[in-house]
């Protein structure tokens, strides 16, 4: 396969990704997004590891895994914590730096 | 790991490497679609786990079998979990929490999110889906002197070991940089995840109102023992084995919270507080 689909694929989930983060307001729906655009751009990288041979994409793509996961233990506990506090997961409902 | 690798070897061929980016590419993207769309939160996480693995499936045809396994052990085996288990705890996989924004703001997302792919795929191009690759198509054409790129041959015999090899060579400092991230990561969500009770806090502040008798009464209720229980628990090493729960009766109440270190809890039931007072 040309390097292109995969490129093209990822573009699509990414943008699939965003849209659902700009689209919709439970705040873990939104983390779920979030994954789907990281996991696009791991799809790039691994495309482009495999189309010029260093193994580096596919480090890159490791450390992102890592990061994914601090990030989404960290995110999650305070979801958690919000919703204890606030009763809502609604992205808009935090909003006391507003006031 | 010999079975991955035969698959992998197997995706290598030209037209299966097709089948298995047409067939997991559309899979992804429903799946994708599906976790916008959806409106349950557990479907939606579900969907999610259709996603990982079918980008899994992916990372094969990419002849990164250790991706591969990452991707199914890291994503759909404990990320997932994690979501799965943080909406069950909640319990919000009901639909009011679920609702879309305003539909004006909805179409404004979705014409952003259209936008988007179509700048995205204005810059991937017409020419790099039909030109053939430069090392990817001669490799998988399966002429070994065509494999002319540095280290694909690497890549494709043992993903795992290559991997490994660049891992801990070259990118060291920043293994263990994550290996800290993580150790950072973990901590931040034990501290998170504490969950104090406002009413306990109340308690504890030491700037707050002396506890009464009766408050003693309801949390002696409240953890469900009595002065008979307290007799018979657990007493410090340091305890006089002769006292008695007579002196938690009358006990000092002129005891006032600041007496107690910051932090502890304020427990009736402490056999060995009690013992000191009397």
């Amino acid at each position: 396969m040309p390097i292109g689909y995969y490129f093209a694929i990822s573009a699509l989930l990414f943008a699939t990704g965003l849209t659902g983060v700009l689209l919709r307001r439970n705040v873990i729906v939104l983390f779920m997004c979030v994954e789907l655009m990281l996991n696009a751009v791991n799809l790039t990288f691994a495309a482009a590891a495999r189309q010029w041979g260093g193994a580096d994409g596919q480090v890159f793509v490791f450390f992102v895994i890592v990061v994914a996961a601090a990030e989404v233990v960290v995110g999650l506990a305070l979801i958690v914590n919000v919703f204890f506090r606030r009763g809502t997961l609604d992205v808009d409902a935090p909003s006391l730096l507003r006031r | 790991m010999g079975l991955l690798a035969t698959l992998a070897e197997g995706a290598a061929t030209s037209s299966a490497e097709a089948v298995l980016f047409w067939v997991f590419a559309t899979i992804a993207l429903g799946s994708a679609v599906a976790v916008v769309a959806l409106r349950n939160v557990v479907h939606a996480a579900l969907m999610l786990v259709v996603n990982l693995l079918s980008i899994a499936a992916l990372y094969l045809g990419l002849q990164s079998s250790f991706l591969s396994i990452v991707q199914v052990i890291v994503y759909a085996g404990a990320i997932v979990v994690l979501f799965l288990f943080v909406i069950m705890l909640l319990g919000i996989d009901r639909d009011d929490l679920l609702g879309t924004r305003t539909p004006l703001r909805a179409v404004v997302a979705v014409v952003a999110g259209v936008a988007l792919a179509g700048a995205f795929l204005t810059v991937v191009g017409a020419d790099s889906l039909t030109a053939a690759s430069a090392c990817g198509e001669l490799a998988t054409e399966g002429s070994a002197d065509a494999v002319a790129c540095a280290g694909l041959d690497d890549v494709s015999d043992d993903s795992v070991g290559f991997v490994g090899m660049q891992l801990f060579t070259r990118w060291t400092f920043a293994f263990e940089a994550s290996a800290l991230l993580l150790v950072v990561a973990t901590l931040g969500a034990l501290v998170l995840g504490r969950r104090r009770d406002p009413a306990l806090e109340e308690e504890l502040e030491p700037s707050g109102p002396v506890p009464t008798e009766d408050d003693l009464a309801d949390a002696r209720q409240l953890i469900g023992t009595d002065a008979d229980d307290l007799a018979t628990a657990d007493v410090r090493p340091e305890q006089d084995a002769t006292a008695t729960l007579d002196g938690a009766a009358d006990r000092d109440l002129s005891d006032t919270a600041e007496d107690r270190p910051a932090g502890t809890t304020f427990d009736v039931a402490d056999p060995g507080d009690t013992g000191r007072d009397a």
